[in-house]
Order: C-alpha cells, then structure tokens, then sequence
C-alpha cells in the first residue's frame, strides 16, 4: 500500500517533467536564415505593434517598420513627402492641403486614400490611445477629395509636420475596424516597407518585405525578425555569436569589450537626451539662495562636469551648454560649457550674500538611469567643496516622478529628458513650462515668452534665431546645473550595411541590408 | 485523513483571501500608474483624463470593492501596459515558466540525490568532500551571476548552446542549470544530511545487527526516511523557483511570468502585477497544500496524528 503511493507520486512527478519537457519539444525552431534575413535583438517587449499605443522606443521602433505617415523626417531632420507627395499650407500657416499618392494600397489591399487618413486621425485623437496628444495638434482632418486632406490647426503650429512624421501613423479603416484597437496591437497592417507576418510572444516578431512597397527598391532585405533580449550582457553574447544581427542599448564597459572582436562593429552616437540637476522656484525652491541666478551660476562653475564624464562614462558623453543638444534646431555652438572654476563659484556665491555657502535639499532617482546615484553623490561632493552642503536623497524611481510631478521634490533635483522631434521645443515646454507642465518645477516669464513665440514661429530660421537667443539666455541665467548628453553603445555583425540610427534612438530598416 | 486536508484546504483559501487583500493595497503604495504611463510632457489635464478613464480617480474603497469582485470571478482587469486581460497574459506565460522550473527541479534533483547518498553513507571520503563543495557552492554563488559564466562559456567560446530564447530544448539547458543550482545545493546538503542522521537511529543499528543486507537496509530504510524529508522541501523550493526565475527568465530572454514581473512593476501595470501576485501566491499555496498530502500519504504518523 505505502509503496504504492510512493510510487505513484513518483509517477505524477515524472508526468510533471514528461509534460515539461514535451512543451520545450514544442518550441519553434528558429527558420533557416535565408541570406537577407535580418535580426534585431530589442532591449524590451513591446506591449503593441500599433504605433500609436507602442508604449516606448523600441516598442515605437518594431511598430514603424510596418507604417508610413504623411510626411517623413530624414536624417537631417528634414521632413520630405511620403504617403502625401506634396502640400501647401495657408498664409496664416493654420491650414495644411495635403496631396496624397496614388496607387498605393496597404498591406492587406486596402486602397490608401484621404478616408484612411481622416479614420487615422479620428481614431488617433481618442483618449485610450497612447499618443493621443500628438494626433491632436491638428483640430481637424477632412477629405476634400479622394486624393486630397485638408489639416486645420488651432493656431500656427511649427512642429505639426515633424511631429506627423513621427507618430501619425496611417491604418486601413476596414481591416481595423474589423479587428478592434487590441487586433490590430496584435497584427497590424500599414503601408511601410514591412509587412507584418507572426508575434509569438515575447519570443520574435517576424516581417516580411511589403513586394508594392511604393518606394522604389526598398526595403533591401527580404525579412526582418526582432527578438526581445532584456539583459545587455545577453545581447553582448548574442552579437558575438552571431544570433543577432544589430543590438542597441550596451553598457560602455560592453561596447570597449567588443571593440576588437572579429565579425562585430561597434556604433555609438550621442542621443537626444540631456541630464540636468533642477531647480525649483515653483514651490519647495522659493525663497531658497538658488533663487539669485548667481548662486546657479555658481554651482555651475563648481561642478567638474567633465571629470564625472571620464570617471563614470570612460570620456563617453558630451557636456551639455543647456537645454538642448548639438542635433537640435536652433543650438548655438559658440556657447562653450560652463569650465570648472571652484574659484569664481565661490566668489559669485559671496557676491550673491552667501561667502560660507548654504545648506540645501537634493534628490535623484535610483536605478533609473545610468550611474545617475553616482553622479548625485560626485555633484554633492563639488558642491561641498564651495560651501554648499546638500542632504542627498536617493529614493525609488517611481516615487521619485510622483514627487517630481506633485512638484515635491527637494529645491534641487535631477533627471533627464529625452526628445525625439528633432526640436527643444517639447522638452523645453516639459520642463520650463511652470505650473502647466506635469514636470516643471521652474516658471521665467522671459523664457515663457520665448517658448510661446517659438511656438507660433513656422520659419524655420526664424525659429532658429529665437532658439538661439533662448540658449544664451538660459547659460547666463541657469535653470539646471547642465550635466552632460550621454551617448549609447551598439553594435552591429560587420555584414550589416547601412544600419542608421538617429539622436532619438530611432532607425528605418528598410534601407538596411547584410552583405 | 479527511478531516486534516479539510482544515488545511480551508486554511488554504484564507490564505488566498488574505493575499488578495495585501496585494491590492502594496501594490497602490507605490504610486499613480496615470503619470508614468502618459507621456512625460502631457498636461496635467491630459494625465487627469487618462486617470478618470482608467478608474483611478474612484475612491479606495470602490476600487477595492470592484477589484475583490472581479478577483473572485477570476477577472483581474486589463493590463494597462499590453491593453490585454491581465489573467490571459499571466496564463499565455505558465508554460514557459512551468518547463523552466521543471526542467531545473529534475536537474537538481538527478544530481543531487545520489551525491547527497553518497557523502552520507561514505562520511569523510572523497565523495563526501566533493557533495559537501557542491552543497555550498549551490547554495553561494549568486544564479544570476552564474547565467552570465554559463553563457559567456557555453555560447560564446564552445556555441553549444544558443545565449538566449525559447527554442526547443537545446534552449533549455543553460537556464535550467542556472535556476536549479541553488536548490541543487539545497538538495545535496540535506539528503546528505538525513542519511547521516538516519544511519545514527537505533531501527538502523537493529537492521544491521539482524544482518540484513547494506543494500536491503538502504533502500529499505534509509532511502524512504530520506524522502519525506525531501518532499516537503521540494515543494517549497519549487515555488521559490517560480519567484526567483526572474532574474534568469530576463537575462536568458525566457518568456515566462518571473520575466513579466519586471515588466509589470516598472510600467506599473496595476492590474497585471495584481494578476501575477495572485497567481504566483496561489501556485505556492497549492504546492504547500500538495506537499501537505504527500507528505500525510508517505508519513502516517501525521495524518494519524491530526
């Protein structure tokens, strides 16, 4: 009796296993790579296919593979024609006729026309969609005829056209009415120059090459499949054995480490992004010393930026001069960063009334960026060393954008702030934009009125010049201690060919090819 | 027997009660999801919107209510990062998770139990040095970090095996041994343990002095003794398993749940995180409560005893 028991439940375990391993036998075998196949390994698994609900960038990067907008935004930044071949914009630059190209039809069949963008829009513009506030620039989208779209916006909007081009992505009403928002997350279909084929789950994403694809010759290989790897040193391992063909996101230590290997390239290229320690005169920095612009002078000159950059990045990012970087409109490159001179620090720190320094409250957030605890405790340190004595706090990421958004953080606090558009101008509006702005701590009457100008300013070199005098203005009269633009390590097989990722992060495949 | 699995059963769905309700309210310590979730330059208004559309604008207490309501119907909402049923997801990921955990419990196990027999019955051998250094290596060396040396050794130098994914078993093998060199460790160390202790009994003296056999007396009377005490902590371990894959799930880009974990918290995926909490508990639970009855169907002293 007892031994039977025994072995029965020897018997369900071995079942357990048996099932086990049956369900590993059922894995896919990865297909036999035919010569242009090319393999993406992504740092995350997006949550959607769909461009405008794919939560992040490499979410956003998957999507677009498969998507056209009206416009395209090169790599200059330069918006040129896609699915709309040419447009006019009224005098008063409110209005956009868009005229579309013909012939062209989604991946599925269905024709593009003016009805498809109009659906695109209307379904854009709803609240559950991620980007929701992008569609919405426009305040209304009607087809004048089949071939032709009229864009009405509230007030002249120079970002519209780029901001089309990153997120208007443009879908077949039939096929996504029929499928609803979450099929259509699941298996969508646009006009790009992929077209999608299968999503096993966080396992790979295959596409196909789109054979109409209606620009001529592209895409230049015949399929892509993307592969979700979370962990960066896997990714090292998988460029090294060749499993992949492009990894994005490594560590410097694990780019150096692959400088050097055979059959592997290392990319690496500033990002849009700029680390900044805050102020605030909103709410916990009113009153406070840093209110004087000499005392945020000061810690400018007292922080030894360009020693952290060697120390904590092996020399690997740029010292940032504002708020914007070298890839933005508008960037004047004559302003030179703030040196390191503890010296003047301490004496605008005495002119401004404060010769033996003052105390203060500082805060950073873990875990979210890299080395960014590290790069709290040097500042500290520097600043230390003129006087001023902070109490560093370095609380959980999560609590920490709660407390930035409540507006609750301590008088100084840092963060970053990336930017895809090519232009300041959001991540100005973000972080400038006072109380009506989510994460702002810092209102300026001056820069409000510069960013309200740039705002309605659609010359290009006229907006130029207003950004221009707004980044001088923001080096003489601080908002941030302007820390440093990071740049992000890649690395590609040594057949990959024209593999063009931009500042945002972001790259087309369809030019892409292995040779 | 009836009696002590209604009382455990019952002790069980407690339990789950109280998970549900812990849960619930953790997981709202940890912030508003409506502003991580927009993006960073939307208005307060935009964000306001997004939060009285997703519900978390209701009062706690309602939104306790419709939660607990839902969970006992085994509906845990959508998942607000993959916009999907929270529960499916969870469900679409038990298979990989499962044959993970699996693959790793039988590693451990086929290893472990003849090496731990070994060093028990051969006290101060060679053998016995060998099961002691393993015990405590498994149960020392981190297994994330082990990941990484199985990795850089078996697929970058020897490309044995593939670095990462689920693509059949050859994919396996890698993070099976890393997930199952902790309770490997475990494992040794305790059937070495018992038998050691076992041999030492008076029941084992007499069976020696009646003459019996070493090898009647091992299986006989050593071998069963040890596998109660094996039972109840595999079914321990395995549900440690199933939470400390996590780590091993992301760096083999293993699509199972401990994956999703960190996905769901960093997006955090109220809903989805609440899923996964729920799921994972109650997987523990019934494990315990499995382990419980194999354990009163091995031992009878302790279903005589309730």
């Amino acid at each position: 009796m007892e031994k039977k028991k025994i072995i029965g439940l020897g018997l369900v375990f071995l079942v357990m296993v048996g099932t086990g391993t049956a369900l590993a036998g059922g894995g896919r075998e990865a297909p036999a790579a035919p010569v242009s196949t090319l393999r993406v390994a992504v740092p995350t698994f997006p949550n959607s296919l769909d461009a405008s609900i794919a939560a992040e960038r490499n979410a956003q990067n998957v999507a677009w593979q498969m998507f056209d907008s009206l416009v395209w935004a090169n790599d200059q930044n330069i918006v040129e024609p896609a699915l709309a071949e040419r447009w006019d914009i009224s005098d008063d630059g409110t209005v956009y006729t868009f005229h579309l190209r013909r012939g062209v039809t989604f991946h599925n069949g269905e024709p593009f026309n003016a009805d498809a963008v109009v659906y695109s829009w209307e379904r854009g513009t709803q609240p559950h969609i991620e980007w929701s506030d992008r569609w919405g620039r426009a305040k209304s989208v009607e087809a004048v005829d089949e071939y032709t779209v009229r864009i009405t916006t509230e007030e002249p909007d120079p970002l519209l056209l780029g901001v089309m081009a990153q997120h208007w992505n443009i879908i077949p009403p039939r096929y996504t009415q029929e499928v609803g928002d979450d099929g259509f997350g699941q298996a969508p279909v646009g006009t790009g120059p992929f077209e999608f084929v299968e999503w096993v789950r966080e396992g790979r994403i295959v596409m196909r090459a789109n054979p109409n694809y209606w620009r001529e010759g592209l895409p230049r290989v015949d399929q892509v499949i993307f592969r979700p790897i979370p962990e960066s040193s896997t990714r090292m391992a998988a460029i090294q054995t060749g499993e992949v063909d492009i990894v994005n996101r490594l560590t410097v230590e694990q780019a150096e480490a692959l400088e050097g290997v055979p059959g592997v390239n290392v990319v690496t290229y500033p990002i849009d992004r700029v680390f900044y320690i805050a102020f605030n005169n909103l709410t916990t920095g009113v009153d406070q010393p840093t209110e004087d612009a000499r005392v945020r002078r000061a810690m400018n000159y007292a922080v030894d930026r360009q020693a952290i950059i060697d120390s904590l990045f092996g020399g690997r990012a740029q010292l940032a001069t504002g708020l914007m970087t070298e890839s933005n409109l508008g960037y004047d490159h004559s302003i030179d960063p703030y040196p390191y001179d503890p010296a003047r620090a301490r004496r605008l720190l005495a002119d401004a009334g404060y010769p033996d320094g003052f105390e203060i409250g500082f805060a950073a957030p873990a875990g979210a960026y890299t080395n960014f605890e590290q790069v709290a405790e040097a500042i500290q340190g520097y600043l230390a060393d003129v006087g001023i004595r902070t109490s560093l706090d370095i609380m959980e990421s999560g609590r920490y954008w709660d407390l930035e958004a409540e507006k609750a953080l301590p008088p100084l606090f840092g963060d970053s702030w990336s930017e895809r558009s090519g232009e300041s101008l959001p991540r100005l509006l973000g972080a400038l934009g006072g109380w009506d702005a989510s994460f702002s701590a810092w209102s300026d009457p001056t820069i409000d009125d510069y960013l309200a100008r740039i705002g309605v300013t659609v010359d290009q070199d006229e907006r130029a010049q207003l950004y221009r005098e707004l980044h001088q203005f923001m080096y003489d009269d601080p908002p941030f201690i302007y820390l440093y633009v990071p740049e992000t390590f890649e690395a590609t097989r040594d057949n990959v060919v024209d593999y063009m990722p931009r500042a945002a992060e972001d790259y087309f495949l369809m030019f892409t090819y292995i040779r | 027997m009836q009696r002590y699995l209604l009382s455990r059963l019952i002790q069980s769905v407690v339990l789950m009660i109280g998970v549900l309700v812990l849960v619930f309210f953790i997981v709202r310590l940890t912030g508003d999801p409506a502003r991580l979730m927009m993006p960073r330059d939307a208005s307060p208004e935009n964000i306001q919107a997004f939060r009285e559309a997703m519900g978390f604008d209701a009062p706690l207490h309602v939104q306790f209510f419709n939660y607990m309501r839902g969970a006992l119907t085994g509906d845990f909402g959508r998942s607000l990062h993959y916009r999907a049923p929270a529960m499916s997801l969870v469900v679409e990921r038990i298979p990989a998770t499962l044959e993970l955990a699996l693959a790793a419990l039988f590693f451990a196990l086929v290893v472990s139990i003849p090496l731990g027999i070994i060093g028990g019955t051969r006290p101060g051998s060679i053998w016995d040095t060998l099961c002691r250094g393993i015990g405590l290596i498994g149960q020392t060396v981190p297994n994330f970090w082990l990941a990484l040396m199985l990795i850089v050794f078996f697929s970058v130098e020897l490309r044995w095996f593939p670095t990462f994914g689920r693509d059949g078993l050859r994919s396996l093998v890698l993070p099976a041994i890393a997930l199952g060199f902790f309770p490997l460790g475990k494992f040794t160390r305790l059937v070495r343990a018992s038998v050691l202790e076992i041999r030492n009994e008076d029941y084992i003296r007499t069976a020696y002095s009646k003459g019996l056999l070493e090898q009647h007396i091992l299986t006989r009377h050593i071998f069963r003794n040890v596998a109660i005490t094996l039972v109840s902590i595999v079914g321990v371990q395995f549900g440690y398993m199933l939470g400390g894959s996590i780590y091993i799930e992301s760096i083999f880009a293993w699509p199972g749940i401990g994956r999703m974990v960190n996905e769901a918290v960093q997006a955090r995926d109220f809903p989805l995180v609440q899923a996964i909490a729920v799921f994972t508990a109650g997987f523990v639970v019934l494990l315990n409560l499995l382990t419980d009855i194999a354990y009163a169907v091995i031992d009878p002293r302790i279903r005589y005893e309730n």
